[in-house]
């Protein structure tokens, strides 16, 4: 059973450390919109995946790449939890 | 004839007035608001003092503003400047300096990021917003628009050579270099477009690119040109490749034009089926090399659309094109850059100075109505890059060298064989490394700093740098990347950053890069940290 705030934890450490910081950018809010300012980039968005994927153990196929579920720290944590459940 | 841009849209939006004209993020205007709200900007802008020749920044994400405020300012007599609106303030402000810009179109959020000494430069900025903004004072929001004559623009005398725009590329002592492009120099490019790729009214062009990027000019002025309609693809929809697929089968997109990078995304990323790609007709890509093996499976997606291989530096526009033939798909090994386009004469110059014969090396100069005069308040540089014309006897002429190394084979196509110098593309971008070493270097820990470029086949380039600080351990290359986020786009920052205390000198006391380019600790993917 995946527990909720461990997830964000560390999706939001992982967003910050990979990506935030080397842009020049330190915090991260759950709800700040990701490709708004370049935070992640369009190679980022499948790095991220892959972090996911070999993080959490889940499958994010292709077709949920999408900005709905990757906008935010909250939107990646709900579609991790729901692919957990599975 | 059109002889300024604005022309193409008066024509336009005489024929087609309920038309769409541009489409962003949900919202559209058709060709007479279009018209009506470009006239209005333009008595704003005049009201705010903007005269012939006085540069506007523009500084905000794509929208339907975007592109009322770039007719605005022509209407207006003045010269556009779009600013990339991730940039970092440093820079932008160094760009509103350069070119002496008092007047920036923006919004209330990206007016939040200038720094107050750039503040200090603007007289006014107009906000896209449109809501007003209430307590403060000196951002003009676009209602203000509506108190403005909509049905005609105000008297201005331009000619085809006066400026219509300038775009800002990187440049290789630490500073970006602004190209300033005449409205005849983005019409002999627009004409050839629209005869060559024969845009109609019935066209759907998207438009992938930046504005700030020269590939925007055929999505927005051919269409203006044909009575088309633009859809304008925002930084966001870019990144995901299954959408952005769904977008263009969805907008039944007939026309599409963006670097190669943006395309292998799609074919890696977003399952696509010829069924997806169905209403496209041509494709045309441009600013840097696409691996055959992509072109290839591209083929395969689009089977009935013409592609096209379009090259040129921003300071010519596209230059010379080469119309993918598809059956030497199988057999070409490389891609050519192919021919001059119309109206434009691209010709090599070897090393010392004579026409590069079939076959032999030379760098790539081009002659023309399209060509740049130079770069903005940079007369060195100019001189330097648009050179008289030797091989013309008779008059006095100017030709612009590439630094592009080319040699046309025997299929009479010019082939890219590489740089004179240490520019670099990676995703399309034209980066300077120099650039990035001066930001780097800047930083009072850093004794010395060489950039490097990794080669990668997606994205064209990744940028490595090794640096020696003065210092050990008193920096990590988190803090360079940091630091380098202030003074370059996100895309200029080193993804690798390896320090050391000296880098390796040639005998002549040089920084060796053969050597630090074989150190390279991997060829490996660069997501190792």
């Amino acid at each position: 059973m995946i527990e909720s705030a461990a997830v964000k934890d560390q999706i939001r450490e992982y967003v910050i450390e990979e990506f935030a910081k080397t842009k020049g950018i330190n915090q991260v809010t759950d709800q700040e919109v990701l490709t708004k300012n370049g935070i992640i980039d369009s190679m980022g968005i499948f790095r991220l995946v892959a972090f996911l994927e070999e993080t959490f153990n889940v499958r994010i196929g292709d077709e949920e790449i999408t900005h709905d579920n990757l906008e935010s720290i909250d939107a990646i944590e709900k579609l991790v939890i729901s692919k957990a459940k599975k | 004839m059109a002889y300024v841009l604005q022309q193409l849209l008066s024509k336009s939006a005489k024929a087609y007035p309920e038309k769409i004209a541009v489409w962003a993020r949900g919202r559209s205007v058709t060709y007479r608001e279009l018209d009506e709200r470009s006239n209005q900007m333009a008595h704003l802008l005049r009201k705010q003092g903007i005269t012939k020749g006085d540069r506007v920044g523009l500084f905000f994400p794509k929208c339907v503003e975007s592109v009322v405020s770039m007719l605005g300012v022509l209407k207006a007599g003045g010269v556009y400047v779009p600013l990339d609106p991730q940039a970092p303030a440093d820079r932008v402000g160094y760009i509103i300096g350069n070119c002496g810009i008092r007047v920036l179109i923006t919004n209330h959020e990206k007016r939040e990021v200038l720094t107050p000494e750039t503040l200090e430069l603007l007289e006014s900025c107009i906000s896209t917003d449109q809501a007003e903004n209430g307590k403060d004072g000196k951002l003009i929001p676009w209602s203000m628009l509506a108190e403005f004559p909509a049905d005609h623009a105000p008297e201005v005398s331009l000619i085809e050579t006066d400026l219509a725009y300038i775009l800002y590329t990187s440049g290789s002592t630490g500073r970006p270099k602004g190209v300033m492009l005449s409205h005849q120099n983005a019409l002999t490019f627009v004409e050839w477009c629209a005869e060559e790729f024969q845009v109609r009214s019935e066209d759907r062009l998207s438009n992938h690119a930046p504005l700030h990027f020269d590939l925007s000019v055929f999505d927005v002025y051919n269409t203006l040109e044909a009575g088309a309609t633009v859809y304008l693809i925002t930084e966001e929809l870019a990144l995901f490749p299954t959408s952005l697929a769904n977008f263009i089968e969805t907008q039944g997109i007939t026309i599409w034009y963006s670097v190669p990078s943006a395309l292998m995304l799609l074919l890696l990323h977003a399952h696509l089926t010829p069924e997806k790609l169905k209403s496209v007709r041509t494709i045309l890509f441009a600013g840097e090399v696409f691996p055959m093996k992509y072109l290839r499976q591209l083929a395969e997606m689009a089977p009935a659309a013409e592609l096209y291989n379009l090259y040129g530096p921003t300071e010519t526009n596209v230059c010379t094109y080469y119309k993918v033939e598809r059956e030497r798909l199988a057999s070409l090994e490389k891609l050519p850059i192919g021919i001059a386009c119309a109206n434009t004469d691209a010709f090599a110059v070897t090393d010392d100075g004579r026409r590069a014969a079939q076959g032999e090396t030379g760098e790539l100069c081009v002659r023309g109505p399209a060509v740049t005069y130079g770069y903005w308040a940079d007369p060195e540089k100019t001189q330097k890059m648009c050179v008289p014309n030797r091989f013309e006897q008779n008059f006095e002429e100017k030709m612009y060298r590439t630094g592009d190394l080319v040699t046309m084979a025997e299929d009479g196509n010019f082939y890219f064989l590489g740089r004179r110098d240490s520019m670099i593309k990676s995703r399309g971008y034209r980066i300077e490394l120099g650039e990035i070493e001066s930001a780097l270097l800047s930083h009072p820990g850093v004794r010395e700093a060489a950039v490097l470029a990794v080669p990668d086949e997606i994205v064209g380039n990744r940028i490595r740098a090794v640096v020696a600080i003065h210092v050990p351990d008193s920096l990590k290359p988190i803090d360079l990347q940091q630091h380098c986020s202030t003074r370059v786009p996100k895309y200029m920052i080193p993804e690798v950053i390896e320090l050391c205390v000296e880098l390796p000198k040639t005998s002549t006391g040089k920084i060796d890069r053969v050597k630090l380019a074989a150190k390279d600790p991997a060829k490996e993917p660069v997501s190792v940290r």
